[in-house]
């Protein structure tokens, strides 16, 4: 019996070795992909993953490794230089850091391996000139997405109150929240014929990108929380589904509450009745852009902040935020939430670049003003842009919204 | 018992480890055959990443691991004094963190000479780990909150301070950790190859050593074990009790803030959230393991940093779910909580006097950690 | 159900615990198992009841071979023995721990198991409330509580190991009631552990006797006292003389005391000792003694009053003031309190000794525990752990731990559980500290201890203290009277 049990196991390894060895093929070229959470999170984490095996399938030779949930609570054991160093003795050329929590870290490597092309995402080393030249970073113009989001909340809304799940304050954060609130005002202004004043918007930070027990405030409670609070949409910017989920609770008891998740095109599939969509990350294009500069030579450092693709906002390989409706959103609400993509695409800023990003006319859909910030500072005085790069460094929340502007 | 006797348990110990390391290392290999990969690949892959590479020793490879061993063996040197005081200090996370924050604290406000600067940080790292240590003794002496529950609520309490700094006064414009220290703050490694700081592995040595021979060989090492395995009778054969409960929790605290040092001024060269990464429930592990033995504390402190530090490798090379290390661990724990259980089976039947702290613990450790 | 043990034996290490014992116990009698300390009596009983494995023997049930392993095992084939401390679960109530005692489903039918448990009391004659948590009970009614559970698992020879240790007068007359009746009525065979000879003499059907692990012979009663000493000890003891007592200075002054527990609450308590003199403390388990001890000697905080050691007002001081000022305290449990279970003989000596300096001096340690092993004769060696001591040699090692000449002692049933030569010994120690001007103030459930050694005697009664006119020429059955005499309508810690 033991031999038995021994012969398969032997068997078994050999076939195993074969068959990775069959993997390797001469034009080989490897990247790599460092994840901040799991690579299977329905969230942030799972969008570059999804990114990386699209890279795969539209580059031929491509093959990625990537290294899954790097951050000191779930590997302390190892550190971004040393997952570098690995992915490099599997023969990377370019990496991905996948999180601003790298930032600091891939401007240590990237000053060590000048060799090798580093790309951070949602970083602005590149914006500022700190960064050398191997290290580029990408973002996606999710300010378009979350007001096309807040567009789908004010739809919805039988309550005029809406709850955001925010993780913890920066400029990104606060931007995002933002520009949920501009498309919430306006679309329920013009397709609910309300006063905008009316609407209230509350901003809940949990303290992370995810749930920490004990730590941050719990998702699940605060969701609670807002529902309680007479909130019927719930709009999420953390990196997880807790939202969603628990709308989705409340629904099956019988309560008139939506969710709007974030981050993975397949947010949606956790509750689906009450989703009313989703806005998305589609790293795909961008990433294989970058690979196939790498390979063919062509490579120069960049600073991008990418748009949407209007004609078809959905198209996955074009795309860089998308957009999908949820099975919550009526036939009616779908029409007037195109018709809201479509005014949106008439300011397309296109791909905001280093250079480019501070040009007169560069708008990012609703941040025009009137606009103020919390503290009554003016931002644009009417009819005036906001320009792209204050948005990017959005020092507090907007006037109208309730919640904190910086940690206390 | 005589002497015979007493080869033949230690021949019987030694038969039952290699066996549940025999178990273990099977058990594994179905496991990962199950995932479908191959044993012998994942042996390689954790060996290559530790450094034994066929060419030789990897040298920057295996100072991965040796950096993941000194921040574990300084909190395992501290839990060693705990345990053998029979107390649970859960804290030990917070207690890292707290001396993190106490040593980034100095690296950013203080600014002199690299060799006094150092020192500084990390006293600073290790009377703030005491001093949080402290807090939950006197929680338990004077409070009556049992060292776990107030362990528990220290660690949340430091934690969240961390990151009000990190995302607040500290913060980097709106970053996930503090700005980098500067160059003069920080430990250095010993070359480009050995990144390992000497200054933190002899200290770690000295430390450890220190502490093994106020354990064993000095009236205060014996007053803990006394009031370890009985608080009530070393009380009343004139122990100071609670002033040795004070001690031993500050002192742990000390050496986890050593640990906390390590970890920012080395490995991160910053302060960012949860700097400890469960490495003070890891070390609670290895005490648990241990036990009294102290002596056995580096090796299998080595060993978990060793399959730690290998599955880096393991993971990027194989594309292996990332829980897999963690699978072989608790196998291997298993094994050895399993082995002690045999053991104690066969070596006779004396009903239990003094029960050891329980495997529950662990259940403790898990429902806090995962 | 008849039980046959052939040829047992078992080793610890040097020690040959049980060596080539064989006996019979027939159902519906009582058997007494007599021995002194160390003699391989609870060895045996720990083998019949499958704590222990013998290294080689056999055990036979109504002629038929059995095997076990464990205590549950033991149970299986229906031997059931009662521990010297009781293993039960402190926060749960009686009826709780009697249900979990007991195979049960994870839904326990707690009505079904109120109406058994009610049932099995009645029929024994203990009164124990089932609600009430066994902590708070004293350790006469835990043994009830353990009786009754046995009894419940089916149990047809119930072995009881040292059971009249720690009771009152009244719990044991009620225990040997009900022992009598499992016997006669139940057709039960009970083995009876006890170096206690008037117990033995007044419950037993037959007697065997151990020695040094040997069975050096049995008898059926009736036998005489002087016949089972001399089997035990070979020879005949009489008690330690008692010295003409010349009283010094007060020690120990107690001024009003005020205290209380969940079981009583004792008011007004003045007690004087001075040195030289042996003060005894009598009374049923928990009417108070245990609170004055603790009050003396700093582990328990006073409501109210005073406590002065010589002349000092240590109220409210801690422990190690007291031990600063020349107080010793003997507790009632040894590995409870007192001596550290997973420490050697050596490490207790080493960490009592105030010319160790703070690195330990291992060959000191070594050599005061010899002189103190020889001294003292304890079975033992400096590096064997506390626990493997049998219990009479562990009241020993607390004995040798006392200083030479403290200036109070305090003790509470020094005695307890020691056959008569060892109980005769360790009072030779405390006369001769007393004779070098100790104060000693000692509680005991023995009458017969309380009457030979005692100076003076306090009686508690529900926290009521009243001094015993002339302790003197007391005697036993005149104490007894004075303890019970007082017992009307209510009844203490009810």
């Amino acid at each position: 019996m033991a031999r038995r049990t021994a012969v398969v196991l032997i068997v078994a390894a050999a076939m195993l070795l074969a068959a990775t060895g069959g993997f390797a093929q001469d034009e080989e070229f490897v990247f790599g992909m460092v994840l901040v959470g799991p690579r299977n999170d329905h969230g942030w984490s799972e969008a570059h993953y999804t990114a990386g095996q699209y890279v795969e399938q539209q580059v031929p030779g491509a093959r990625m490794v990537f290294f899954e949930s790097l951050n000191p609570a779930d590997a302390p054991e190892t550190t971004l230089e040393q997952v570098v160093e690995e992915m490099l003795a599997e023969g990377a050329k370019v990496i991905f850091t996948t999180s601003d929590e790298f930032e600091e870290d891939t401007l240590f490597v990237a000053q060590k391996y000048p060799d090798t092309i580093f790309i951070n995402v949602s970083g602005d080393d590149a914006l500022t000139g700190e960064a050398p030249a191997n290290l580029s970073n990408i973002m996606g113009n999710m300010e378009l997405g979350k007001q096309i989001a807040g567009c789908a909340a004010a739809l919805a809304t039988e309550t005029g109150k809406l709850g955001y799940l925010g993780p913890l304050i920066n400029f990104e954060t606060r931007r995002l929240a933002a520009s949920v609130y501009l498309g919430a005002r306006y679309c329920y202004e013009h397709y609910r014929g309300g006063n905008p004043d009316d609407l209230s918007m509350t901003v809940t930070w949990i303290g992370f990108w995810f749930n920490i027990p004990g730590v941050t405030l719990d998702p699940t409670e605060e969701t609670q929380r807002f529902f309680d609070g007479g909130a019927d949409v719930v709009i999420s910017g953390i990196d997880t589904t807790e939202a969603l989920v628990v709308a989705g609770q409340r629904a099956a008891e019988g309560a008139k509450v939506w969710a709007i998740p974030y981050d993975y095109e397949g947010a949606c599939a956790g509750a689906p009745a009450v989703c009313l969509g989703v806005p998305y990350f589609n790293w795909g294009p961008a990433y294989v852009q970058v690979v196939e500069a790498v390979k063919n030579g062509t490579y120069e450092q960049f600073w991008h902040w990418n748009p949407p693709y209007f004609e078809d906002i959905s198209d996955n390989d074009k795309t860089a935020v998308g957009w999908v409706n949820g099975d919550a959103l009526t036939e009616e609400q779908a029409a007037q939430l195109d018709e809201f993509i479509a005014m949106l695409a008439e300011t397309d800023p296109g791909v905001l670049t280093a250079d480019n990003i501070d040009d007169e006319g560069k708008q990012i859909g609703l941040w025009v003003g009137p606009l103020a910030l919390q503290d009554g500072t003016v931002l644009a005085e009417e009819g005036e842009i906001v320009p792209p790069r204050s948005v990017w460094y959005l020092e507090q929340l907007l006037q109208g919204m309730t919640g904190d502007s910086s940690a206390q | 018992m005589t002497r015979s006797s007493l080869l033949g348990q230690r021949a019987l110990a030694l038969g039952i480890g290699m066996a549940s390391i025999a178990v273990s290392l099977l058990l594994t290999a179905l496991i990962i055959l199950a995932v479908g990969a191959s044993p012998l690949e994942v042996f390689n892959k954790v060996t290559e990443g530790i450094g034994l590479t066929p060419t030789g020793l990897d040298m920057v490879r295996f100072s991965g691991v040796v950096n993941f061993w000194i921040p574990l063996m300084f909190v395992c040197t501290g839990l060693l004094v705990t345990f053998t005081a029979g107390l649970w200090n859960i804290g030990v996370e917070g207690q890292m963190m707290f001396g993190a924050v106490c040593a980034t604290w100095v690296a950013q406000e203080v600014f002199l000479p690299t060799v006094v600067q150092v020192p500084l940080e990390m006293l600073a790292a290790a009377l703030g780990g005491a001093f949080w240590a402290a807090l939950t003794g006197l929680l338990k002496t004077r409070g009556g909150v049992h060292e776990i529950f107030g362990g528990v609520a220290m660690n949340n309490l430091a934690n969240i301070f961390s990151i009000y700094l990190i995302s607040g006064p500290w913060g980097n414009q709106g970053g996930q950790a503090t700005p980098p220290f500067r160059q003069e703050t920080l430990l250095l490694p010993m070359s480009s190859e050995f990144r390992v700081s000497a200054v933190a592995l002899i200290l770690m040595a000295v430390v450890f050593g220190g502490i093994f021979l106020a354990l064993s060989g000095t009236r205060w090492g014996l007053e803990l074990k006394a009031q370890g395995h009985s608080q009530r009778s070393a009380l009343l054969l004139g122990v100071p009790v609670e002033r040795n409960v004070l001690l031993a929790m500050a002192l742990c605290g000390f050496m986890a803030g050593l640990a906390g040092s390590v970890r920012v001024l080395f490995t991160y060269g910053n302060l960012r959230p949860l700097v400890s990464g469960g490495i003070g429930f890891l070390g609670l592990l290895v005490v648990l393991l241990t036990g009294t033995r102290a002596l056995w504390a580096p090796p299998i402190a080595f060993f978990f940093a060793a399959i730690l530090g290998g599955s880096t490798r393991l993971k990027i090379a194989l594309q292996l779910d990332q829980s897999l290390a963690g699978v072989v661990q608790g196998i291997l724990v298993l094994m050895v909580i399993l082995a002690n259980g045999v053991r104690g089976r066969l070596r006779g039947r004396h009903p239990a006097q003094a029960p050891e702290p329980s495997a529950s613990l662990e259940a403790e450790e898990a429902a806090i950690h995962g | 159900m008849s039980v046959e043990v052939r040829h047992i034996h078992k080793t610890f290490g040097a020690v040959h615990a049980n060596d080539d014992i064989s006996l019979t116990f027939a159902d519906g009698r009582i058997y007494g198992i007599l021995g002194e300390n160390g003699a391989g009596k609870s060895t045996l009983m720990k083998i019949l009841s499958g704590f222990y494995l013998a290294d080689s023997g056999q055990i036979l049930i109504d002629g038929r071979l059995v095997h076990y392993d464990t205590p549950r095992g033991a149970i299986e084939v229906g031997i059931g023995m009662l521990a010297q401390d009781p293993l039960d679960v402190g926060p749960l109530t009686v009826l709780e721990n009697f249900v979990y005692g007991q195979p049960v489903g994870p839904l326990p039918d707690w009505q079904a198991a109120r109406r058994r448990f009610a049932e099995l009391a009645e029929r024994l004659g203990f009164r124990l409330e089932p609600d009430m948590p066994v902590e708070r009970l004293s350790i006469g009614q835990r043994q009830e509580l353990e009786i009754i559970r046995l009894l419940a698992l089916g149990v047809r020879v119930l072995i009881l190991d040292e059971p009249t240790t720690g009771i009152s007068a009244e719990q044991k007359s009620v225990l040997f009631a009900s022992l009598q009746r499992l016997a006669r009525e139940d057709g039960l065979t009970i083995l009876f552990v006890s170096h206690k000879l008037e117990d033995v003499l007044e419950l037993c059907d037959e007697v065997a006797v151990l020695r040094l692990g040997r069975l050096v012979g049995t008898a059926v009663m009736p036998v005489t006292t002087g016949e089972l000493v001399a089997m035990m000890f070979g020879q005949a003891l009489a008690p330690p003389s008692r010295r003409a007592a010349t009283p010094g200075d007060t020690v120990l002054e107690v001024q009003d005391l005020f205290m209380a527990s969940e079981r009583v609450v004792m008011r007004d308590c003045q007690v004087c000792v001075r040195a030289g003199e042996v003060v005894g403390l009598a009374g049923l388990d928990g009417s108070g003694q245990q609170l004055l001890t603790r009050a003396c000697v700093g582990l328990a905080r006073p409501l109210g009053g005073r406590v002065l050691i010589n002349g000092v007002d240590m109220t409210g001081r801690p422990y190690r003031d007291f031990l600063a000022a020349g107080v010793s305290f003997g507790a009632a449990g040894r590995l409870e309190e007192g001596l550290v279970a997973g420490l050697t003989l050596a490490e207790h000596f080493i960490l009592t000794d105030a010319g160790q300096g703070w690195w330990i001096d291992r060959e000191r340690g070594r050599q005061i525990a010899e002189e103190r092993i020889a001294h003292y004769r304890i079975m033992g060696r400096p590096d064997s752990p506390i626990e493997t001591l049998s219990g009479g040699n562990q009241q020993r090692v607390l004995m040798a731990l006392i200083p030479p000449a403290p200036r109070l002692l305090v003790l509470e049933h020094p005695t307890r559980g020691l056959d008569v030569e060892s109980a005769r010994w360790i009072w030779e120690q405390i006369l001769a500290r007393c004779a070098a001007g100790t104060a000693v103030m000692f509680t005991s459930a023995d009458l017969d201890e309380l009457v030979t050694y005692s100076d003076r005697i306090l009686v508690f009664y529900a926290g009521q203290v009243t001094e015993v006119p002339d302790a003197r020429s007391v005697t036993v059955d005149e104490l007894g009277h004075l303890i019970g005499g007082q017992r009307v309508g209510e009844e203490a810690g009810r």
